[in-house]
Parts: C-alpha cells; structure tokens; sequence
C-alpha cells in the first residue's frame, strides 16, 4: 500500500443555523492514495459537498465549524495550518472544480487572463518567488505518465530563503510562456480554437465550454490532488456525457489523484476507484468500486444500487428506497438509517451506527468496510 | 456585440445631445423662478442712495418692463451669443468669472471623490470581509457618523479645530499666498505647474480640510454601498475559484470580489458626485472657497439673476457629465453592458 496523498481522519463538521446546529458530517474518514480515484456518492444533503469544500478548508466560517478530525494531505495536518497559509496549498496542491459552470468563472475577465493567473501561480512558486509549502518541488509535467509529485506541499519555511538569489538568477516566468502553458491546456481540454477562447468572456460561452475552461484552470496549477464537486451535475445530459468522458480521457493522460464527489452511481462507477457512500453525513461503506457495486455490505448502498434503471430490462416498477434523507438538525436515535432500513431491528434503533469496520474479502476478493451491525445479512436484503 | 469601439463614441455622442434638452429645462427653471420672485430687482441692485434716472436706466438696459417670455428671449440671445449677463454690483460679465471658479470647485470635488473612492471603498471592502466582527462596526460607526452630521457642522468643526493646526487662520482657505500663474485655476495643479515647491505644499495643505469635510459627510454611500455589494458577491461561486487558484485573501477581495462589486458603487458614485457639487455650496461658504459653490451663494444673495443662471448651467452640466462617465465606467467594469 503506496502511502497515502489525503488522509481525512475522524472529521466532524457543525453548522449553525439560527439558534440550532446541525452536524453535516459525523465523524467522517477517507483515504486517498496517490494516483487514484476516489468516489464519493449520496443523496443531496448527506455531506459529500461538505465533505469536498473541507479539505481545502473552503467551508465559510461561521456557519460552518469543524469540530473535531485531521485533514492530512502530503503528511501535514491542514487544521493546524494557520488560515493565512492555505492559499500556499490551494492551486498548486489541491485544486477544485465546482458544481455550477455558470457561477465558477469571473464575468469580468478573459477567461485566457484567469487561466494565465492560475499558470503564473504556479510558475512563481516553482521559481520560488512565492511563499508555498514546500519549495523546491518541481511542476508535475501531464505530458509524461508518472504519478504526481506536483506541490510536495508544506513544511518549507514560509518566505523562501532564496528569494533575492532567485531574482538575480532566474527572470520570472515571462508572459509568453504563460500564454503559451493557456493554450495548451485548453487544447487539453479539446478546445480546438484556443487562441480565440482566450479573449472570450465567461458569459459568451455555453456551459459545457465553461466547465471545460474550469478544468483547464484547475489542472494548469497542476494539483496534486483535484476535488470534483458534482462537475457534471447542472449540465444537460449530452454535455454531461461529453464532459464526462473528457475527464475519463484526462484522468489517463493526466493521472492526477481525484476526489470525484457525485450523487450519480453510473458515473461514480464510470469514474472511480474507490467509493465512499455517505448517509445523513456519516461514510457508510467505504471500498474498491468493483466490489462494492458486486457485493454492497450496507442496506442503503444496496437499495441506491437497486434504484439505477436498467436499460434493456423491462422490471415492472422501479424499486425506489422509500423515506427521504432525514433532517439534519432531528436524526433519529440510535442508526440513522435505521427508519428506512428492512434489516433494521431492536440494537440498531437503540445503539448509534458503528465505525465503519473493514469486512472479510468479498466475492470478488477485496475487502471493504461497512458501517453497519449487520453486513453479513445485506446481501439476503429482502 | 454592440460593445466596438464606434458603439462607444456613439454612445457618448447620444448622451452629449440629452444634455442639450437638460440644459434647456434647467434654464427656463431657473429664469422663471428667480424673475417670479423678483421682478424688478432694480432698486436693490442700484443700491439705496440711487437716484431714479439710473434705477429707470437699469431697468431699461434690462429689459424688466417687458412680458418675462420677451426677457427670456433676449437672456436666451445673449446665452447663445456668449454674453451670459453682468454681475450687478460692478458690472462684470459673469462667464469668465464662472470659467474661473468652477475649476476651484472641481478641485475641491475631485479631491472629495478621490478621497471616497481610495478610502470609503476600501472601507467598504473591510467591512465586508470581516461582516458582523469588530471591524465591520467600527467602519458602520465611521460612515455614520459622516452620514449624520450635518455639513456646516463637519466644516466649522475642522476649520476652526484643525485649521490653526495646519497654519490656516480665520477660516479663510482661498490659497492666495504665493501667487502662481492661473492656469487651470486649480491652485494645487497650477504650482505643480510653476514648478513651485512652497505653493504647492500651501495649496494642498489648504486644500485638504475642506474635501476632507466633503468627502467625510459623503463618504458613506461609497463604504455602504460596496459593502452591500461585496455581501452580494463574495459567497458566489468564482469567489471560491479564485481562492482555489491559491490566491492570497487581499487578491481575493481586491481583484476578484471587488471588480464584480464596483459595477454597483460606479453607478452610486456618478450620482453622488453630481450632487456633491452642489452640495459644495455650504462647504465654500463654511471655509471661504472661492469656488462655484461659494459664488452661488453670493450671487442668490445678491439678488444676481445671472449669476445663479450660469452657475446652475454649470451644475447641470456637471451632474450630467458625471453620470455619464460613471455608465462609461459601468460599461468597462462590466463585459456584459452593452452601449446602447
């Protein structure tokens, strides 16, 4: 087991709302190995957005406050960094993709001139002309296939101790280079015409070309972990296909570890590696794609799995999961998922849901952990 | 697109031809109110020991004893002709007197919007990052407190408190110390001209107290306006992308969030300036400014129908123009405006 880029350990998140609060994610743990692809799915309002904007400390504060837990990324806790040091890790580090292509770009720039800050950001750390974590990691170069070392992130002192050296010796990164890195990660992206999208405005391109255009910027930083949050989800459903296999492709040549956060299964499984199912702000199951989607070892992945539709077969009604999400500021006692459960009985409306235990192998030999009393039973699940 | 540059000139060319219908409006306002209210300032102008053949002869050079459309008529071709009436104590044409005080107004206004945009927005910025902490309400208290107080109470204040302190005497700011060539008649912009070290730290420092006292009763729209809309901006979506870039907190707010929250104060700030120039009335008169202000006092004492006319022109062209240099502005600031 390669050692891990993003270790989430124990997290545990309050809002406040009004005189109340409510716990958006309830002790909450993750492992993300460099290179892969970690999914994580639920139903709206379970955390996994929550869950994506807490890592690179993004969640406004207040309402939002994290109460307990550790966000390691490259062997530092980034809890412990003082605010002031996070943008040091964003960008180069973790870079984001958000969920509403309409919203994410800046309708006062070119969208040339907010890749190119992106590229220079990145360009003056690696001259070292910047504070960053870690100084003197090399840019990850997307051409060759080799597992990202971009932004070996923190621990270096704050102010480069090489700053005056660095200014006498090497010129800062000029703005044809720059303009040169845009283009070509726009061309990246499949955008064949990219000198003439760089002097477009957000709001003169469709939303699919500006989704694309944030995945540009996010990579031209080039991050050694990217969080998608819903990438594809306000999109129409051609275009989410489109974008979809474009970061299919890119996650091949680019090979970049993923955070990939969806409430669609299909494209969980399309996608990723390893999944994380979350309920009401609790990671149920936890595991490699393949043997979860096989042998699901939690009632609720079970019945999500059992409400995709399935296209050649004609079913008869379509088994839905019935209830809904419970309210965040009234969970029930004991399980959470215990009112929609079949299997749930007495200890699961009485005791809270257990740590998510690791199983003995599956079917199809991986292990995999579930945060259920009774896993062996899910797969007789009426 | 409508967004190439000859849209631009068209545009500004449309909004130049508007000021013609405005000036006209403002006039006919402006000429029948005061000839209403005064019909025949003659002998007040002529003073009281003036004997009837000169009161008679005023009132002929002035056309008074005919109908107030025929006195229109004949101020309308005089404005046209360049002759914008005299003044009535000495006889004096009023235009090259309004040609000379309005830059002195200008300065003064500049100088207070200058102050608003590099001190209020700023303001505005910090109340807004730091919303509902400490900082947020000391800035509140700050711009309220401009807000309330009245404007003759802000100029008495800092010309009688402050003004020893920095060697203006008497509440007389009018720089006249060292004399320099009046070339734009902006005290400050004419030493700097002269290359006159002294005169420009004498203009300056005569200058700063009354565009502080402007700027500070005015200051609150630019702060709260950008305030509010820097609330409006920085939860929206290209906020968080800016800071996933990696960008430090002030680039966030200064380049990314504010940018987006200016189109609004742009907008507020155009009007706010158009009215602060009137507004410069109470502040001339409060430190003795030779500007538009001060002389627009002077002038609807003095029963001076011309002057207030010219003046009031002035103001108008004044608050048109600012308007539309703050659509210009609005325009720039905002890709998605079209010039129409």
């Amino acid at each position: 087991m390669p050692e891990s880029l993003l270790k989430v350990e124990h997290l545990t998140v309050d809002y406040a709302v009004g005189a109340g609060t409510f716990r958006a994610l309830n002790d909450v743990s993750l492992e993300l190995a460099p290179g892969r692809v970690v999914g994580v799915v639920g139903e709206t309002g379970c955390g996994k957005s929550t869950l994506g904007h807490s890592i690179p400390r993004l969640l406004p504060e207040p309402p939002a406050k994290v109460k307990t837990g550790k966000i390691i990324f490259q062997g530092t806790d980034l809890m412990r960094l003082p605010k002031w040091r996070m943008p040091g890790v964003r960008g180069t580090g973790i870079g984001m993709i958000f969920q509403e292509p309409i919203n994410s770009l800046n309708p006062a720039y070119r969208v040339g001139d907010q890749i190119a800050e992106s590229v220079r950001i990145r360009k003056l750390r690696e001259h070292g002309l910047t504070p960053r974590v870690k100084p003197d990691v090399k840019g990850f170069d997307y051409s060759k296939r080799e597992l990202p070392k971009a932004a070996d992130v923190v621990t270096g002192p704050f102010i480069p101790p090489n700053v005056s050296q660095t200014l006498k010796t090497r010129s800062p990164p000029m703005t044809k280079e720059i303009h040169a890195e845009v283009l070509d990660f726009l061309r990246l992206v499949r955008i064949n015409d990219p000198e003439r999208i760089t002097n477009l405005f957000p709001h003169e391109l469709s939303g699919g070309m500006r989704q694309r255009i944030m995945i540009a910027m996010a990579l031209s930083g080039k991050p050694a972990l990217l969080i998608a949050d819903e990438p594809t989800s306000a999109l129409d459903v051609t275009i989410q296909a489109q974008v979809l296999t474009l970061m299919k492709e890119l996650m091949e040549e680019v090979r970049t570890s993923i955070l990939f956060i969806s409430h669609d299964l299909g494209v969980i499984a399309e996608m990723a590696d390893d999944v994380g199912v979350m309920y009401a702000g609790h990671m149920v199951e936890f595991g490699p794609v393949a043997e979860i989607f096989e042998s699901p070892r939690h009632p609720y992945t079970k019945a999500l799995l059992r409400s995709i539709p399935n296209k050649y077969k004609d079913e008869g009604v379509l088994p839905s999961l019935s209830g809904s999400v419970p309210n965040l500021s009234k969970l029930p006692d004991g399980c959470t998922f215990n009112p929609r459960c079949p299997l749930a009985r007495d200890v699961c409306r009485k005791k809270p849901e257990p740590p998510l235990a690791t199983l003995p192998p599956g079917p199809l030999g991986q292990v995999h952990k579930s945060a259920c009393f009774f896993p062996e039973e899910v797969p007789t699940m009426p | 697109m409508g967004r190439s540059r000859s849209d631009l000139v068209v545009f500004i060319a449309k909004r130049l031809v508007q000021l013609v219908p405005v000036l006209l409006g403002v006039i006919v306002i402006t000429f029948f109110f005061t000839h209403i209210a005064v019909s025949n300032p003659c002998a007040i102008w002529s003073g009281p020991k003036a004997s009837p053949s000169t009161i008679a002869a005023c009132v002929r050079n002035n056309h008074f004893n005919d109908s107030l459309p025929v006195q229109f008529y004949y101020y309308l071709l005089g404005l046209l002709s360049g002759n914008w009436g005299t003044d009535p104590l000495f006889h004096t044409p009023v235009l090259p007197y309004l040609l000379t005080t309005f830059p002195e107004t200008l300065e003064l206004v500049l100088t207070a919007t200058a102050m608003m945009i590099f001190v209020g927005i700023p303001l505005g910025v910090v109340a807004a990052a730091s919303n509902g902490r400490i900082a947020d309400h000391l800035v509140r208290i700050f711009y309220l407190s401009g807000w309330a107080t009245p404007t003759y109470i802000a100029g008495v204040v800092l010309a009688i408190g402050l003004g020893p302190l920095l060697g203006v005497s008497g509440g007389d700011f009018s720089t006249a110390t060292p004399p320099v060539p009046q070339i734009t008649h902006m005290s400050v912009i004419d030493s700097i001209i002269a290359l006159n070290g002294a005169a420009t730290v004498d203009a300056i420092v005569h200058l700063i107290l009354p565009a502080v006292a402007l700027a500070f009763i005015n200051m609150g729209i630019a702060t709260r306006m950008t305030r509010t809309s820097m609330l409006e901006v920085l939860p929206l979506e290209f906020v968080k992308t800016a800071r996933m870039k990696g960008l430090g907190e002030f680039w966030v707010l200064y380049k990314h969030a504010l940018r987006n929250a200016l189109i609004t104060t742009t907008t507020v700030l155009g009007v706010t300036v158009g009215t602060m120039v009137s507004g410069t009335v109470v502040i001339e008169s409060v430190f003795n400014w030779p500007g538009l202000g001060k002389y627009a006092y002077d002038a609807i004492t003095g029963y001076d129908f011309a002057g207030t006319i010219g003046v009031v022109i002035f103001f108008a062209i004044v608050v048109v123009v600012a308007n539309l240099i703050s659509d210009i502005l609005y325009g720039i600031l905002d890709p998605r405006v079209e010039w129409r």
